[in-house]
């Protein structure tokens, strides 16, 4: 009896996911190890800095780690609040690069410079699954129809749309679109509707390709074209758009099985360009081999299963669907930065979560992080 | 653990079909990344290795190869006579210079062109070339410069930080190799080609010794770990330590140049001889103190061809007809040899205004046949075609279908060619020539080492002998009279040697050619010895006319080198040291890596009959015809010899003259070899004696040699006025004053105190013998009463000097032969 008691009498325990947050501070300190390797020969080169980089990462993970223990402590309820508001907000953020806060690196003007750098993809990402999530809850059962569900994607247009027209980022409008389509479909009961839109795309894809590839369309017209062209055989384009994906295949098919070792990249050494960013899963194939890849595209799949257990038990719908998108914004990402860096498909710039270079980034998914942890600690246990 | 709560409201509640859908995508995703997986292990199975090996390959593409520094070679007392120079290429990176849409372009070149550096282009040039290849990254502007002038250039690519505005130009180092010296020692040097390859002498004999592993740097150097891992340091190349000195070599050549300056344009035009060697040796170790010929060229620019005659000669008239340059004249067979030359001449004069280094009037230059060895090439050429004037249809001819222009230029450099193959290549051991008299020494010692010779022989010398059919003249055509042995060597008698070949017989002969190395390789440490064994006789088909004239040196063919080590070993107690020239190979941080020490191959003669042919030598200097060779206040041995050219009857003539000293205790061995003097009659072997005495002069105070002998006035009256003729020549010639000026002679301090000093060393240390130097006779019954008595420490003569073996005393022959054999 007393035993049976003293649960009743203790307060309601709630859950908090663990694994969840060991596999995101492993996940992190890893990145910043591959960080250094892969990035301190051209930092020393470019800055006479070999930690340049690592020390700006280290600094944006740490205020990252701080963004996600508040967010964790946070009732994520609370940004319910605020959902059309971020929504707004980050709308024009994207619109404020065209003034003179933005700026550009790499060739590319996708900057904000706010004290400290910021990209507007990334803040969008995070308002966007916050929106997503409340709207879905509010539209409630007219999601499943026709009109609620075009007018719940039709939100989703003008960031992907002004994403890739302003900042000329088509891989973040991409994961934008991807992350609200993937949340939908979650969210809906239907299985047509999707299968119709996501086969008319990989249709559209192939014709685009197809056409590419016999030079209808000319690639000159504009340098994703011959992005195409160049993914469809990039020996041919080895010195020029091909470069980047015949580096990166390089330095995976020399990795062997368990790799060159930790720091003995040869590739790093200039010859593949944005090591550091974009391209640092294949210096981690080159390094630790087929075994670290595979390795750390397991501990991405533990993490993406934790986010659905969480999802599965959450407390409401909202936080559910909070989950699901993180789990969304997530895994396209993991999946594109592979396939880009194995030559699956073309090459555009997506970076891999946790691992890459970029202080946005990083602080943005790790505050996605705190909001999952948020609502697993609100998963009550049964006593 | 977790389990769901139950719903509070349905709406707000993630629903078992949302939850089931989460699943649906869930697989979808682990598919995905299921699909990568499989992607990443097909990328590494299908093309894992030829992935790894473009890796590899572009990184050897990429990297910056570090040149090994190639190792000096200095001389015996550690000057320098061959360096490797650090120098600097300037590249140009004209990517990066064209990132930022140029901006840096006009910044960087006004920066690279207010450097004393000298460009191979103009800032306009440079300028052009950048903009129109903006993609090359790697282009020379600047070629081996010093470090002063590319200081500031290196501070600039050094600070990127200091100077913003500079980019895309970075250093290269290499090396160029100097010969401080310029041309001395030329041929034993040798020089550096091409890419880091020796070419002739030192330089190619021990390239691989000398030229060291290049390293390689796969990035930029600094202190990361990880970039350090990447640099393979370059092993620098080894020093050679070699037994030449300096100041001996040059008052070597300086008496050669001497030698051929006074006698120049004297016969013929040109050179005062076709070449001029001299070997310095040490007899006791086969170490080369100094290795010269003539005429020289200067290591630090072997290709100048300034001093070079280089004549092509080209049929015209076969150039005319061949080039179908006359063909429209009709007047062809009217026209004389000269006309037709005067029009092919016109023609080729249209044809090569542009060539250069092309005298005006070549189809006229009637080029004088003469020595390759003078530096002078002569090529003629027959272009294609017959007589009758048809074109050529030979595809052989390797003239065919080319202009006269390009005929004439083609010949032009393979007679530039010949011409500096036959400067580079060093006379002292790639040139054959019979001996001459100085064989006889050789001669003398196989007949006494075997017995054959007593040393109490007389010769009559009637100035001509018949052997074989053939009557042989000796040098003195009146004859020599009543010579005894030593008379024989003292006065060169042709005749008596003659005898003296019949007594001994061919095999004995051959057998001590054999012992001496004749016909075969000294191996010298230098590239390019001769093999003589073609040009020696074959014992099988050797006449007896052979065995007469071989007996005095002729009729065979030997290099310089062959017999300076020969001698050495006759008078040094018979004792064959290989000839060599390093004495030691130091690694670069200067620790010695290898020792070459001095290696006795084989014993010649016995002490005893070197000592003989010792004391014959030094009658032929005191007595004979090589009173000429002694310096002033010293006492030397030699041998004269005056060598008949191919084909008899020319007026040419080798003659040389080979002397050791001091007398009774020899320091060194000097071989004087003069190639065609240029003189109305070349057959005076004193042109060689004279040559080696006023080396000697210099050489043996320099080596810290004491005078012995009395100085006549005469003598010292020369003596002074040599230097100060020498003091006087080198502040004059600009061009001997690098190479001699360091050189003290000091003749006269050092004679007067050492005369008797010297005589005492002369009657302690030589104890039985005595020098009897007016008369021969006196000598030979003396080595003959010695050869009675068995065992006579004094002479040495009973006892093998190397392995104590006792000789057999009615012959002289070592008892034991296998001490010959050391090799």
């Amino acid at each position: 009896m007393s035993e049976q008691e003293k649960p009743r009498k203790k307060k309601t325990k709630y859950f908090f996911d663990y694994t969840m947050l060991f596999i995101v501070v492993f996940l992190i300190l890893f990145g910043l190890v591959m960080l250094y390797s892969t990035s301190s020969y051209e930092a020393n080169v470019k800055f006479e800095d070999p930690a340049f980089y690592f020390r700006k990462q280290a600094i944006a993970s740490a205020i990252g780690m701080a963004v996600m223990l508040g967010m964790m402590f946070l009732d994520y309820h609370r940004v319910q609040k605020y959902a059309f508001i971020g929504y707004a907000v980050s709308l024009v953020l994207i619109f404020l690069v065209l003034t003179p806060l933005g700026y550009e690196a790499g060739g590319a003007r996708r900057w904000l410079n706010l004290g400290m750098s910021l990209q507007p993809a990334e803040v969008a990402k995070l308002a966007l699954i916050v929106f997503f999530a409340s709207v879905v809850c509010k539209f409630g059962e007219r999601i499943k129809e026709k009109k609620g569900f075009l007018m719940v994607l039709g939100a989703a247009v003008p960031h992907a749309v002004f994403v890739l027209l302003i900042t000329e980022n088509l891989s973040s409008a991409i994961i934008i679109f991807a992350i609200v389509f993937m949340m939908l479909f979650v969210a809906t009961p239907q299985y047509k509707e999707y299968i119709i839109i996501g086969v008319s795309l990989i249709l559209v894809a192939v014709v685009v390709v197809l056409l590419v590839k016999y030079d209808v369309i000319p690639a000159s017209v504009s340098y994703r074209f011959a992005r195409i062209k160049a993914w469809l055989d990039p020996e041919a384009f080895a010195a020029d758009k091909g470069f980047q994906t015949l580096q990166a295949l390089y330095a995976i098919g020399s990795g062997d099985f368990f790799g060159k070792g930790l720091g003995e990249s040869i590739q790093k050494l200039g010859y593949l360009p944005e090591a550091q960013n974009d391209m640092i899963f294949s210096i981690i194939c080159e390094e630790l081999g087929l075994f670290g890849a595979i390795a750390i595209i397991l501990l991405f799949v533990l993490l993406i299963w934790r986010f659905m257990v969480i999802a599965n038990n959450a407390q409401d719908m909202f936080g559910a669907l909070l989950v699901v998108g993180v789990m969304a914004h997530i895994s396209i990402q993991v999946i594109l930065n592979i396939a880009v860096v194995t030559n699956t498909i073309p090459n555009t710039g997506i970076t891999l979560p946790f691992i890459s270079y970029g202080g946005s980034s990083i602080v943005f998914l790790l505050a996605e992080m705190g909001l999952v942890l948020s609502v697993s600690r609100s998963i009550r246990l049964e006593g | 653990m977790a389990k769901r709560n139950q719903p509070k409201n349905g709406l707000n509640k993630f629903t078992q079909r949302m939850s089931k859908k989460l699943a649906v995508l869930f697989v979808m995703i682990l598919v995905a990344f299921a699909f990568l997986g499989a992607r990443l292990f097909v990328i590494n199975r299908d093309n894992g290795d030829k992935y790894k090996k473009r890796v590899l390959s572009q990184q050897a593409y990429d990297s910056i190869t570090i040149p090994a520094k190639r190792g000096d070679i200095v001389d015996r007392n550690n000057t320098k006579i061959a360096v490797s120079q650090k120098v600097y290429n300037v590249c140009i990176d004209s990517k990066t210079l064209n990132k930022d849409d140029g901006a840096y372009i006009e910044s960087t070149l006004t920066s690279l062109f207010s450097t004393p550096v000298e460009f191979s282009y103009t800032k306009d040039e440079l300028r052009s070339y950048i903009m129109a290849n903006p993609g090359s990254q790697y282009r020379i502007v600047a070629k081996k410069q010093g470090y002063e002038a590319v200081s500031e250039i290196m501070n600039m690519v050094n600070n990127p930080s200091m100077y913003p505005d500079f980019k895309g130009v970075w250093l290269e180092d290499t090396y160029v190799r100097q010969y401080p010296y310029n041309s001395l020692a030329c041929d034993v040097i040798g020089f550096v080609q091409g890419d880091n390859e020796g070419a002739y002498g030192l330089e190619e004999f021990y390239n691989d010794t000398l030229v060291g592993t290049n390293g390689r740097e796969y990035g930029y150097l600094n202190d990361d770990e990880n970039l350090e891992r990447t640099l393979k340091p370059a092993q620098d190349g080894k020093t050679l330590v070699t037994s030449l000195d300096v100041n001996i070599q040059s008052i070597v050549e300086k008496n050669i140049l001497a030698f051929n300056e006074e006698h120049r344009n004297e016969a013929r035009e040109g050179a005062g001889s076709s070449n001029t060697g001299v070997i310095i040796m040490n007899p006791n170790n086969g170490e080369v103190l100094a290795m010269a010929s003539y005429p020289v060229f200067n290591l630090n620019d072997p290709r100048n061809t300034d001093n070079l005659q280089v004549e092509v000669e080209l049929d015209p008239e076969q150039f005319g007809l061949m080039n179908g340059i006359l063909d429209g004249n009709a007047d062809l067979e009217n026209m004389d040899d000269a006309e037709i030359a005067e029009a092919v001449r016109k023609m080729a004069e249209v044809e090569n205004q542009d060539a250069e280094e092309t005298p005006s009037e070549p189809a006229e230059e009637q080029a004088e046949e003469e020595s390759t060895d003078t530096g002078t090439a002569n090529i003629d050429i027959n272009v294609g075609g017959d007589d009758e004037g048809n074109a050529p249809a030979d595809s052989d001819d390797p003239y065919a279908g080319l202009s006269y222009a390009e005929a004439y230029d083609k010949a032009y450099e393979e007679a530039k060619m010949e011409a500096l193959n036959a400067l580079w290549k060093n006379f002292c051991i790639s040139s054959t020539y019979e001996p001459g008299s100085t064989m006889k020494p050789f001669t003398m010692a196989a007949g006494l080492e075997e017995g054959i010779l007593r040393g109490d022989e007389s010769y009559v010398c009637n100035g001509v002998t018949e052997v074989g059919g053939h009557q042989i003249h000796c040098s003195n055509r009146l004859g020599h009279g009543t010579l005894t042995f030593a008379g024989a060597l003292e006065q060169s008698c042709n005749v008596a040697f003659m005898k003296i070949g019949g007594v001994i017989g061919k095999s004995v002969f051959m057998k001590y050619n054999q012992i001496f190395n004749f016909g075969l390789k000294t191996n010298i440490d230098l590239t390019g010895e001769a093999l003589t064994n073609s040009l020696v006789f074959d014992i099988n088909t050797m006449t007896p006319t052979d065995l007469a004239i071989s007996s005095f040196g002729q009729g065979f063919n030997v290099t310089m080198i062959q017999m300076a080590a020969g001698f050495c070993s006759l008078i040094n107690g018979g004792y064959y040291y290989k000839p060599h020239i390093v004495t030691k190979i130091l690694d670069s941080a200067g620790a010695t890596v290898e020792t070459e020490e001095p290696r006795i191959l084989k014993q010649t003669v016995s002490e005893e009959t070197s000592n003989k042919i010792r004391e014959l030598c030094i009658g032929v200097v005191d007595n004979g015809t090589g009173k000429s060779a002694r310096p002033a206040g010293y006492r030397i041995g030699g041998k004269t010899g005056t060598a008949e050219k191919y084909p008899r009857g020319t007026p040419n003539y080798v003659v040389s003259f080979m002397a050791f000293a001091p007398a009774d205790d020899p320091q060194l061995v000097c071989y004087v070899v003069v190639d065609e003097p240029n003189t109305p009659n070349q057959a005076v072997s004193k042109y060689a004696a004279v040559l080696c005495r006023d080396i000697l002069t210099e050489v043996l105070p320099y080596m810290g040699i004491f005078q012995t002998e009395e100085l006549t006035e005469k003598e010292a009256e020369e003596l002074a006025e040599k230097q100060q003729e020498f003091s006087k020549g080198s502040a004059a010639e600009e061009n001997t004053e690098e190479v001699t000026g360091e050189i003290i002679v000091d003749a006269n301090g050092g004679a007067e105190g050492q005369n008797e000093q010297g005589e005492n060393g002369n009657s302690n240390s030589n104890g039985a013998i005595t020098f009897v130097d007016e008369n021969g006779n006196e000598l030979d019954e003396e080595d003959q009463t010695g050869r009675k008595v068995e065992i006579d420490p004094a002479t040495g003569y009973a006892i093998d000097p190397t392995s104590g073996v006792l000789l057999d005393p009615s012959t002289g022959a070592p008892v034991d032969p296998t001490v010959t054999d050391l090799q």
